[in-house]
C-alpha cells in the first residue's frame, strides 16, 4: 500500500469515528444529519480512492465519483452555514440546501464537457463551483468572526476546518499537478481535521438538555400572544415565572432557561439549566431556538441573563436578545427576558435595543400599600410580622403568599376580638375585608394587567393620606396598635403545621402538602399536635424518602433539581425548628 | 514537579513536535520547493513566521487560553488565601467590574499594583448581596456571610440591595 492510500485510509477511519461520535453525542437531529451526510460523502470518496489505488474495488463510473466530490464540497458549505446560523428556523435552514441544486446539472454536463475527477479543480464551471462552495464557507466564517462576539471563537475553528479543506483540496491538487504527480482524485487529506473542527463547534453549541419535552407543533394557546422578546422589568423574576406557569397551564409549550434547575414543579413547564462555562450564552440561544422550532408559538423565559453576562460577556447576551427577537417573530412566539441583577450600564444597553419593556410591580411593596390603605403606617410592621411567621424575607414575597397573608390577618383579628369587642371589632373586620378584597384583586392580576402600571402603591400615593387619617381617627390609634401586637403574637404562635406546609408546597407544589401529611401519619400525629422536635424528624425522613426518589431519576438535571429541593426543605424546616426554641 | 517547570516542559515539547512537523513538511514537499529560491523564501518564510509566532505565544503562557484580560486587586490577606487555595472564589461588586468572562485569564494584583498571579475564571455568577450564603462566604475565604458583607461594606460601602459577582477562580502559576 502506498503512502497516499495509507494516509487516506487513516482519514477514512477518522471520518467514520467522527460520524459515529456526532450521531451519539449530538442533540440537533437536522445538524447531525447534515454532518452525517458530509462525513459520509468524504468517507465514500476516500474509500473509493483507496480501493481504486490498491485495486480492491471494481472500476466505478467517473461521473459517480465526481458527483460524490461535488457533494462533499456542497455539504461542507451547508454544514458550515448550518453551524453558524443554527438558530434559524427550519424553513431558513432549507435555503442553504439550495447549494445542492447545481450538482445534478454539473454531473449531467460532466461527460459532455469532458470534466473528470482528476481535473476537477481546473478553471471551468465545475472547478468554479467547487471553489465557490469552499469560498462561501470561508467567507461566512470570517464574517461571523468579525460580526458576532458570541460566535467568534467558534468561527475561528470553522475557518481552520475550511482552510484545511482548501489547502488539502484545490491547493494540494495544483501542487501535485505542478510537480507532475497524479492528484488524489477526490480524496481530501484534511477531511478528518475539518470534520473534527466542525464536530467541535457542533458539540460546543449544542442545546442544553430540556425536560419534559414539549409537544411538537404550532400552538395558539396562552394569554400573552405578542410575537416578540419582552423585558419584564422586575427586581426578581417573580411575574416572569408566574406567567410561565400560567401559560403552561393554558396548554402553551413553555420553557424556562435558568442557571439553576427551576423550582417550578408544574409538570407542563419545560426547563433547561445552562452549563457554567463561556459557551452558556450561545448554547442558550440554540436551546431556545430548537425549542421554538419544534413548538412554534411557544413561551420562553430567560431567567438569568445577568449570569449569562458573567459567564459569556454582556455583548453575547445582547446578541442573544437581538437574535431571539427575530426567532420569536418568525415563529410567533414570546420570549421574556428578565433583567434582574444587570448592572446600570447593561440595563441602558438593553433599553437601547427598544424591546417591549413591561414594568412589573414588586409584590411586597404593593401588599404593604394595600395594607396601608386599611391599617395606616403600621402596614409595614404588619407585613413584617407575617414574613417572620412564615420564615420568608420581604423581598421573597410574591402574590402566591396573599392567601396565607389573609389567613394570617384573620387569625390576628380573632386574637384581637378577645380583647376588643363591639363596634371596634366590627370596624376592624370591615377594614380587613376591604384590604382582603383589594389583595385578592391584586393577586389575580396577571403580567399584562400589571404592565399597565395601575398598581396599588401608585394609586394609594394619591389617596392614602386621607385614608390613614380616617383609620387613625376611627380607631384613635389604640386598637391599631393592639392589632399589630396581636399580629406579632400570631407570628409567634403560627401553627407549626402551617409553616411546614408552606415549605413543602413552595418546593414541591400542591403535592408537597401530601408529602408532609404522609410524614405526619408516619409519626402518628395530627397537624395540631406537631412539635418542633417533630420538624427535625420530618426533615430527616423527607430527606431520605425524597433522596430515594432522586436516586431512581435518570435525568441528571432532574436529579440535581430534586436534591436541591430536598436540601432547601431540610434547611427551612431546621430554621423553623430553631426559631421555635 | 513544580507547576511552572511542568508547564515549561509541555510547551517545549509542543514546540519540538511542531518543529518536527515543519521539517517533515519541507521534506515531503521537497520537489515542490525545487521550483526556485523565491518560492522557498516566501512559503518557507511564512511557515517559519507562524512557528515563531506560535512559539512566542506558547512560551509566554498565552496558549491555549489567550492573553490575560482585565485585573482584580486584592489585599495581601485575600491574595494569600487564593495562592494557598484556602479561598476558591472572589466576590466583587458587579458595577464597574473589569473581569473577563468564564474561561479567560485575569491578572491578580495586590492593591500596591504588584501582579502576584494569573487567575483562570472557572465560573461566574451574580447575586444580590442579601442572597449570599455562608457557603459562598466560605468559598471566598470568610467564616460566614455576615463576615463577608462586613468586609465588603468597609471596602466598597455596599448595601444589601447591591449586586455582586462571584467568580470561581484557579491560580495558574506564580508571579510573572
Amino acid at each position: 500500500m502506498n503512502l497516499s492510500s495509507a494516509v487516506v485510509l487513516v482519514g477514512v477511519a477518522a471520518d467514520g469515528w467522527l460520524l459515529a461520535f456526532m450521531a451519539i453525542r449530538g442533540r440537533r437531529p437536522w445538524l447531525q444529519s447534515t454532518f452525517a451526510a458530509c462525513a459520509l460523502s468524504f468517507l465514500v470518496v476516500g474509500a473509493w480512492f483507496v480501493g481504486r489505488n490498491e485495486g480492491l474495488l471494481p472500476p466505478v463510473p467517473d461521473n459517480l465519483v465526481l458527483g460524490l466530490m461535488l457533494l462533499t464540497h456542497a455539504l461542507a458549505a451547508i454544514l458550515v452555514l448550518g453551524l453558524i446560523h443554527g438558530e434559524a428556523l427550519p424553513r431558513r435552514r432549507a435555503v442553504t440546501f439550495l447549494l445542492l441544486a447545481p450538482i445534478p446539472v454539473l454531473a449531467y454536463l460532466a461527460p459532455l464537457e469532458g470534466w473528470t475527477v482528476a481535473t476537477a479543480y481546473e478553471g471551468n464551471v465545475l472547478g468554479g463551483f467547487l471553489v465557490a462552495c469552499l469560498g462561501i464557507a470561508l467567507g461566512e466564517t470570517i464574517y461571523a468572526r468579525r460580526a458576532s462576539p458570541m460566535f467568534a471563537t467558534h468561527a475561528f475553528w470553522l475557518s481552520v476546518g475550511v482552510i484545511a479543506l482548501i489547502v488539502a483540496g484545490p491547493i494540494y491538487t495544483y501542487e501535485l499537478e505542478f510537480i507532475g504527480r497524479t492528484p488524489l482524485a477526490g480524496a481530501n487529506l484534511a477531511a478528518p481535521l475539518a470534520l473534527a473542527c466542525f464536530a467541535r463547534v457542533a458539540l460546543q453549541t449544542d442545546p442544553f438538555p430540556i425536560s419534559p419535552r414539549p409537544a411538537k407543533g404550532r400552538t395558539t394557546a396562552g394569554g400573552i400572544r405578542e410575537a416578540d422578546a419582552i423585558v419584564f422589568d422586575e427586581r426578581r423574576p417573580k411575574y416572569a415565572l408566574r406567567t410561565a406557569e400560567e401559560e403552561a397551564a393554558s396548554g402553551r409549550p413553555t420553557l424556562i432557561v435558568s442557571r439553576e434547575p427551576v423550582k417550578i414543579t408544574t409538570s407542563d413547564v419545560t426547563s433547561a439549566s445552562f452549563a457554567h462555562d463561556r459557551n452558556a450564552a450561545l448554547r442558550t440561544l440554540t436551546t431556545v431556538s430548537e425549542f421554538l422550532a419544534s413548538a412554534p408559538g411557544g413561551f420562553v423565559v430567560l431567567e438569568d441573563p445577568a449570569d449569562l453576562s458573567a459567564l459569556s460577556g454582556w455583548r453575547a447576551v445582547l446578541e442573544i436578545a437581538v437574535r431571539l427577537r427575530h426567532v420569536a417573530r418568525d415563529s410567533g412566539s414570546t420570549v421574556v427576558v428578565c433583567p434582574s441583577r444587570l448592572t446600570a450600564a447593561e440595563l441602558t444597553a438593553l433599553k437601547a435595543l427598544n424591546l417591549p419593556w413591561w414594568p412589573m410591580a414588586d409584590a411586597a411593596t404593593e401588599i404593604i400599600a394595600i395594607l396601608a390603605q386599611s391599617f395606616g403606617t403600621g402596614a409595614s410592621r404588619l407585613f413584617d410580622s407575617f414574613c417572620h411567621a412564615h420564615g420568608i424575607r420581604r423581598e421573597d414575597a410574591t402574590t402566591d403568599h396573599v392567601h396565607a397573608l389573609q389567613d394570617f390577618l384573620t387569625r390576628a383579628l380573632t386574637e384581637l376580638s378577645a380583647v376588643v369587642g363591639g363596634p371596634a371589632a366590627h370596624g376592624l373586620q370591615v377594614q380587613y375585608e376591604a384590604a382582603a378584597s383589594v389583595l385578592r384583586s391584586f393577586a389575580s392580576q396577571g403580567a399584562v394587567e400589571i404592565a399597565r402600571g395601575k398598581w396599588p402603591s401608585r394609586r394609594s400615593s394619591e389617596t392614602d393620606i386621607e385614608l390613614v387619617v380616617t383609620a387613625a381617627d376611627y380607631w384613635k390609634g389604640k386598637e391599631m396598635e393592639e392589632l399589630f401586637a396581636a399580629a406579632d403574637a400570631v407570628s409567634e404562635r403560627e401553627p407549626l403545621f402551617e409553616k411546614a406546609r408552606l415549605v413543602f408546597v413552595e418546593q414541591l407544589g400542591d403535592a408537597g402538602e401530601g408529602v408532609l401529611r404522609t410524614q405526619l401519619a408516619r409519626l402518628g400525629k395530627r397537624p395540631e399536635e406537631l412539635e418542633r422536635t417533630d420538624l427535625v424528624r420530618i426533615a430527616d425522613r423527607a430527606t431520605v424518602d425524597l433522596g430515594s426518589l432522586a436516586e431512581i431519576v435518570d435525568v441528571p438535571q432532574e436529579k440535581e433539581r430534586i436534591q436541591q429541593q430536598i436540601e432547601s426543605i431540610r434547611q427551612k424546616l431546621e430554621l423553623i425548628a430553631e426559631g421555635e426554641e | 514537579m513544580d507547576g511552572r517547570l511542568r508547564a515549561l516542559a509541555i510547551r517545549s515539547l509542543f514546540l519540538f513536535l511542531l518543529s518536527l512537523v515543519l521539517v517533515a513538511g519541507f521534506w515531503y514537499h521537497r520537489e515542490f520547493y525545487q521550483i526556485g529560491f523565491t518560492n522557498l523564501l516566501i512559503i518557507g518564510g511564512f511557515v517559519t513566521f507562524l512557528v515563531i509566532w506560535a512559539a512566542r505565544l506558547a512560551m509566554t503562557g498565552e496558549l491555549p487560553r489567550g492573553r490575560p484580560s482585565g485585573e482584580l486587586s486584592f489585599t495581601l490577606e485575600e491574595g494569600d488565601r487564593l495562592l494557598k487555595r484556602v479561598a476558591r472564589s472572589v466576590v466583587r461588586p458587579s458595577e464597574d467590574l473589569a473581569a473577563p468572562s468564564a474561561g479567560h485569564v485575569v491578572r491578580a494584583k495586590y492593591e500596591t499594583g504588584t501582579e502576584f498571579a494569573r487567575l483562570l475564571i472557572e465560573d461566574a455568577r451574580r447575586a444580590f448581596l442579601s442572597d449570599l450564603t455562608d457557603e459562598d462566604a466560605r468559598q471566598a475565604g470568610f467564616r460566614s456571610a455576615s463576615d463577608l458583607r462586613e468586609a465588603g461594606t468597609s471596602r466598597w460601602r455596599w448595601h444589601p440591595a447591591d449586586v455582586v459577582t462571584i467568580l470561581r477562580v484557579r491560580a495558574l502559576g506564580g508571579s510573572r
